[in-house]
This record gives C-alpha cells, structure tokens and sequence, in this order.
C-alpha cells in the first residue's frame, strides 16, 4: 500500500473557474470566480490579476504587493509572556492616538508596508505600554487585520464551504451547520457506490455533501420542485471536477410521478420527416433529454436506493410517504429541518407506520473554544442552532 | 466491507434490532441458534430473508428487526474494548479533516475500532486507513475483526507506540487522528506521515483541557496552523402526545366535587341524626370519610398528570379528560423535548492545519 504519493490532485490547485474562497485577517471569507486575464478584486485589500494566483496550492497565504502576491509562512500562535501589567491606569474614552487618518493615509500613500504603519501607531499610542502583553498582542492583531493586505485560500472541502454559507447566509441552507451536515451524512451512511435519493430546497448542500461523499462513484437523484435542473449555488464553491457530479441525476415532483405523462407526445421527435437539418437536431436534443428522463424515472422506480436525505420545504411527510416505497430495506432515512415542529408530527407519523424503525429526534450542539496560550475559553457568541434531524430505518 | 446482497446469506454480520437499546450483531452460522428474551431464532431461518426485515421467533415470543450493519449501527452494537468514539464526534472529525473517497488517513489508537469502520466505509476502496494499536491484545481483536469485517484491504492494523517509534509511513496521508493520551508526544511524528504537497490535517481528541493546551502547544511548535477546538454534542429529543386539560373543565370537577362532597355530608348529617336518634353516636367516621374524598380528588388530578408524561401517540388521548364530565374538548399537542439526561462531554476536539509547502519561485 505504500505507492509513491501521486502527483497533486488537481482540485488542491487553483484553476482558472474556480469560485475560490479568500479569508481575510480579520477572520471574514469571501468567494469570488478567478477568471484567467481577469482581476481579483478584494475591496479595500486592492485587487491582483487572476494569473498570480491560478495554479497555486490551496490553502497558502499570500500579501498583494503591488500587482504581485507574496507568499507569507503559516501564521502560528504568539506566546505572551505574562506581566503584572492592569488596565488600571487606562481610562475609557481617552484620546490615545494622535496618529491621525491624514497621516496613516500619507504613509500609506508612501508605500509603507503594514508592519511600519502598525510600528508608527504603537510608538504614538499613549497608553500602549500600560497595557497587559495580551492587550498589547489583541491590539497589534487588529492593526495587521486592518493594514496588512494579507489573505489565504481556503480549500473547498465541504465543511469549509458549509460554514461560509452558514456564515453568508444560513437561511438560504436552511440552518444546516457543518456538525449537523456532517451527522446527516454519516447517519445517512452515504459511501462511495451507494445509491441515493436526495430532496434539497438548502441551496444545494445536500447535494454537494453528498456527491462530495460519492467520490464519483455511485448515484444520486435529485427531486426538485423546478421544471429543469435546478442551479445549486453552494455546488459553485466545491469547484467539482466533471467526474464527481457524474453520479448525480434529476427529477422533479411531476416527474418522480408514476402516472406522469409529457405534455408533448413522443410521437412528435420520431415520427414524421424532419424540416431540416436544424429541425433534425433539435428533435434529437429533445429525443435525448426525454431518453435520460424516462432512465432516470425507470431508475427511481425499480427502487433498492440505499438512503434518503431530506432538506425540504414541503410536508416531510409527504416527502417521506412518496419515495420511501423506492428505499430498500435496512435503508436509512435522515430528514433535517430548521424548526423542530414540522419533525416532531414527522415523527409522530412515521412510528405509526411499522416499515419505519426507530425514528428518532436529535439537535447537534457545538461550541468552538479560542485556544491561544494562556487564554483559551469557549468564544463570546457562538450559534445557536444548526436545526434538528430525524433518522429513522426503513424496514 | 459488508453484504451488499439484497438478503441475508451465511456467514453474513447482521445487525439485530430488539429495541432501541438492545442492538447487536450477529455471525450467520447455519447450524447455530439465536436466543433471546425475544424469542428463539435458528440462523437457518434468517438465510435468504431480504435485509431490513422484520422475522418472528419460532417459539412466537416476539420478533426481531434484521438489519443491515453500517458503522453507525456498528457503533451502537460493537463490544467494548475500551471507551469508544460516537457519531457526534466521528462525523465532525471527519467533516472537518475532509475524509471522502480516497483519503489516505492515520488513526492511532485503534481501541474498538468505531472511528475505524465509519472511516473506511467513508474512504472506500480508493483510500486507506493506517491505525495504529499499543495494546497488542486489543491490536490482534482488531485485526481479526476488520478482516471479518471484509475490511483488510482498507485497513492496514500496526502494533505499535507511536509516541514512541512513529508511523509506518512519510509524506503520505491526509489527515491523523489522534486518540492518544499523550498526543503531544506523537504530533512530531504526525507531521512526518502527513502529505506536505497539499493542505493536510489533524486531529487531536482529548477529554481534559490540560491535555488539550499541551497539544496546542506541541501543534503549534511543529508549525501548525488555523488550531482551532470544539465540543461537538448531540442532544436526542422524546416525542409525546400531550393532553392540555381546559380550566374550565377542571373547575366544572372541582365544583362537581365539592357539591358531592356536600351532597355526602349531607346524607351523613342526616343518617347520624338517624342513628343518634336509634342511640348510636360515630361523629369519628364521619371526619374520617370526608378527608377520604378529598384525597380521591387529588389522586384523579395526579393521575392525569402522571399520563401526560407518558403518554405515547395510543395511550394518553383521554385518559385524563374522558374521566372528566363534559371534558371532550381537551387540547392535544405532539410535543418534543430533549431528554432527562444526555451525554454531556466526551472530548475536545483540536484541530489544525498543515499548510502545503509552496512550491519553488
């Protein structure tokens, strides 16, 4: 098992289309498309051409100098020496800092690097060497995040990009936070070559998580409540090769239906001569897009699909009622909810139905710690909720 | 890794679903018997029974569920060799370190191997699992069970400290997940075994904060980055039928009541007037009755209560209002609440980032 390691895989370089998440200093995260020939703009970081970043490694950070990027080393953790320094000579609301914008915006004009704007501050600051080493630290923190153009790129894995939608936007994933993602998955037992079956009104999450989880082996249909293949925006920020969005299929509410029927005939694309050429082609476009619907419903139909994840806006129940008949036994049944109600009369249904074993409630708790040396506690503010899941067997 | 069939063959590991806390595996064996409070099952019987079914017992003592393992049944089932990992952990750890089809990942120690088959299952056949066991007892049970398990191609099992002597490999995996009590002393070694060409990452699990900032240091020393903990638990809620009794009703009993109550006394006054009169005189029982009804009182509205709590989508709609004159029109709610008492702590997760090395300008 010990082959020589494979060149990088090249979805840990940066490529020209890829929506690449950039996080600053100050902890913020943002995603933006880097286009070959195009600029990156950061806001008040200042932009840089594309080129200086496309074939780069996820995951290093760099410092716009210029029109050019610097790597920086990894930024590790500052060990603070302990003083007996308080802050008990330090008054609120008291002017500490004479530099004023003028002159930080004439140094930077002078092209001052962050380090020198930040040293000019601590040696106005009236106060500075009053302050405890952690303060001292705290501050200089904040100064670099203000004047250091500094940012690193964040791989796409799923966890990172759930939490810069969690952070973006949680409604429009339906309050789903990375754990609870994560414990969706697992209890869904998703693998790579299982068979799936997915309702995702969370932007595309679900979808994303799971085919993450395929690895390109395997399959997925989606049910949608959209005409054609609905746009997943969270699936922009995986950056997926073509292979691992292979397994996925779709279908929407009508077309999950058995008694559904097109509106258009069939007859219409194979018989009858076509006008031209072009009238050809858009009847076998169209011959083709029915033949891969018509699969994919036959595939839904035979069943044995292996799990069923669910995100969804509609009755869960319903949900749940309509495509369980396609689970095969032993499949398991996994339904996420930002509001804990519509899951407890989910639950209350389903345990009156015996093809459903063990349906049962869960809420994720997570809290992150700030670890720093000498001042780990648990953060100030953490989230609340990352919603509530229902798991169940179908047997 | 496990059956795929559609059913039950022999030598098959099923999981055996009695209730919700009885949850086992099972070695299919023809010629062999399962016995429980269940019911009395020959392995013969279960052959070719498609998975996910539900089988009565031949001496009609009860029905089992037959399912098909996955880790996370595996976790609720697995014998215990030491403290296991759960699926609040395990599914963060992996989330956060990016385990999916092909990773190359280290775990060290092995223990009971419930973070181990939830890993192979999610890195498939394309990726590994290097673990690593210092208990050579535990390390050949391990071993033995991942190779039943279909599993020794994924899983490659090490008897080994690695606090001491390290891992078998360099340059090579993913991510390390470390189950150690003195990770510290194996995060030098990590960095070793770790891919140095793309981001890769660890993590550390420990229940005591003291270990947990002698990690951060070690992490943070050998050049680590972005270190960031967590606890991560997961809260399970019950899901009740409760009746809302109306006000109204309990006072329409409560004066229904105390004019029974009258009505009674009544009844007694006159009778003892009867009986003074027939020359007898028991003023005695008459106290003694009366403090018997109001307690009967008490013990309806108790009752009720007691059926709210446990009441299931069958039992308790009318138990307590029904009893009631002219309470049909009590309320009921399906409600949910965590439950009495949850797992409060299992471990601090640290993890940390290894950024890739860059390449030469």
């Amino acid at each position: 098992m010990d082959e020589a390691i494979s060149s990088v895989p090249m979805n840990n370089l940066i490529q020209s289309g890829h929506t690449v998440l950039f996080r600053l200093l100050n902890g913020e995260t943002r995603g933006l498309k880097v286009d070959h020939g195009s600029a990156v703009s950061l806001g008040r970081l200042g932009s840089f051409p594309a080129n200086a970043l496309i074939g780069q490694r996820y995951g290093l950070t760099h410092e716009i100098q210029g029109k050019e990027l610097n790597i920086l080393p990894p930024r590790v953790l500052q060990e603070v020496e302990d003083t007996d320094a308080t802050n008990e000579l330090i008054t609120d609301g008291e002017l500490v800092q004479p530099l004023t914008i003028t002159e930080i915006e004439a140094l930077k004009q002078s092209g001052a690097h962050a380090a020198d704007i930040i040293k000019a501050q601590i040696e106005q600051h009236a106060n500075y060497e009053l302050k405890t080493e952690y303060s001292k630290e705290k501050y200089k923190r904040r100064k670099e995040a203000k004047y250091m153009k500094a940012f690193t790129t964040v791989e796409p894995t799923l966890h990172n990009v759930c939490e810069y939608w969690f952070k973006k936007d949680h409604n429009r994933i339906r309050d789903l936070r990375p754990d609870t993602l994560s414990q969706m998955l697992n209890l869904g037992s998703i693998r790579p070559g299982g068979r799936y079956l997915a309702v995702d009104d969370a932007s595309g999450l679900v979808i994303s998580a799971v085919l993450h989880r395929l690895g390109g082996e395997g399959r997925l249909i989606s049910i949608c409540d959209v005409d054609s293949p609905p746009a997943y925006p969270v699936m922009a920020q995986m950056n997926f090769a073509k292979d691992i969005i292979a397994p996925l299929g779709t279908l929407n509410w009508a077309t999950a239906q058995p008694d559904y029927a097109p509106a258009a005939p069939q007859e219409e694309s194979s018989s009858g001569e076509p006008r031209s050429d072009r009238h050809r082609q858009r009847l076998d476009r169209r011959k083709l897009a029915n033949d891969a619907l018509q699969q994919t419903r036959n595939e839904l139909f035979s069943g044995e699909f292996d799990g069923l994840l669910v995100s969804t806006e509609y009755d869960a129940f319903e949900v749940v009622q309509t495509l369980s008949p396609y689970l095969a036994g032993s499949a398991c049944i996994v339904v996420q909810h930002p509001y804990q109600q519509p899951l407890t009369e989910l639950q209350m249904k389903m345990r009156a139905i015996p093809s459903y074993l063990g349906p049962s409630i869960t809420e994720s708790w997570s809290r992150r710690y700030q670890v720093l040396p000498g001042r780990t506690h648990p953060m100030m503010s953490t989230s609340g909720t990352g919603g509530f899941l229902l798991h169940a067997i179908k047997v | 890794m496990w059956s795929t069939a559609r059913t039950v063959a022999a030598g098959d590991i099923v999981i055996i679903w009695q209730t919700r806390e009885s949850v086992q595996p099972l070695l299919i064996t023809p010629g062999k018997d399962f016995n429980s409070k269940f019911g009395f099952y020959p392995h013969s019987d279960l052959i070719g029974v498609p998975y996910g079914s539900k089988v009565g017992s031949r001496n009609g003592k009860g029905f089992i569920h037959l399912l098909r393992p996955t880790p996370e049944l595996w976790t609720m089932a697995l014998p215990h060799r030491t403290q296991i990992l759960y699926i609040a952990d395990i599914s963060f750890i992996t989330s956060w370190l990016d385990i999916k089809p092909g990773s190359k990942v280290i775990e060290a120690g092995t223990g009971s191997g419930s973070f181990s088959h939830s890993v192979a299952r999610t890195v498939g056949a394309r990726g590994h699992l290097w673990s690593y066991e210092f208990h050579e007892a535990r390390a050949n049970k391990a071993r033995q069970e991942f190779s039943d398990h279909g599993l020794a191609d994924i899983i490659t099992l090490t008897h080994r400290n690695v606090c001491k002597d390290g891992f078998t490999v360099t340059n090579t995996v993913d991510s390390v997940f470390l189950d150690l009590p003195a990770p510290w002393d194996a995060v030098v070694h990590a960095k070793n075994a770790m891919r140095k060409d793309c981001t890769s990452r660890i993590c550390c699990f420990s229940p005591c904060m003291e270990q947990v900032l002698r990690t951060v240091n070690a992490l943070n020393e050998a050049g680590f980055t972005d270190i960031a903990m967590y606890e991560v638990l997961i809260r399970p809620h019950e899901v009740n039928e409760i009746t809302i009794p109306k006000l109204d009703d309990i006072v329409t009993k409560l004066k229904q009541s105390e004019q029974k109550r009258e009505e009674k006394r009544l009844r007694q006054i006159a009778n003892a007037g009867k009986r003074k009169r027939e020359g007898s005189s028991e003023n005695a029982v008459e106290n003694g009755e009366n403090k018997k009804a109001k307690t009967d009182g008490a013990n309806v509205t108790e009752l009720h209560r007691t059926s709210e709590l446990e009441s299931t989508s069958t039992s308790a709609k009318g138990v307590g209002p029904q009893a009631l004159q002219g309470a049909d029109d009590s309320a009921s709610v399906n409600g949910a609440k965590a439950v009495y008492e949850v797992r409060g702590h299992t471990s601090y997760l640290t993890f940390a980032r290894l950024a890739p090395i860059a390449d030469e300008a």
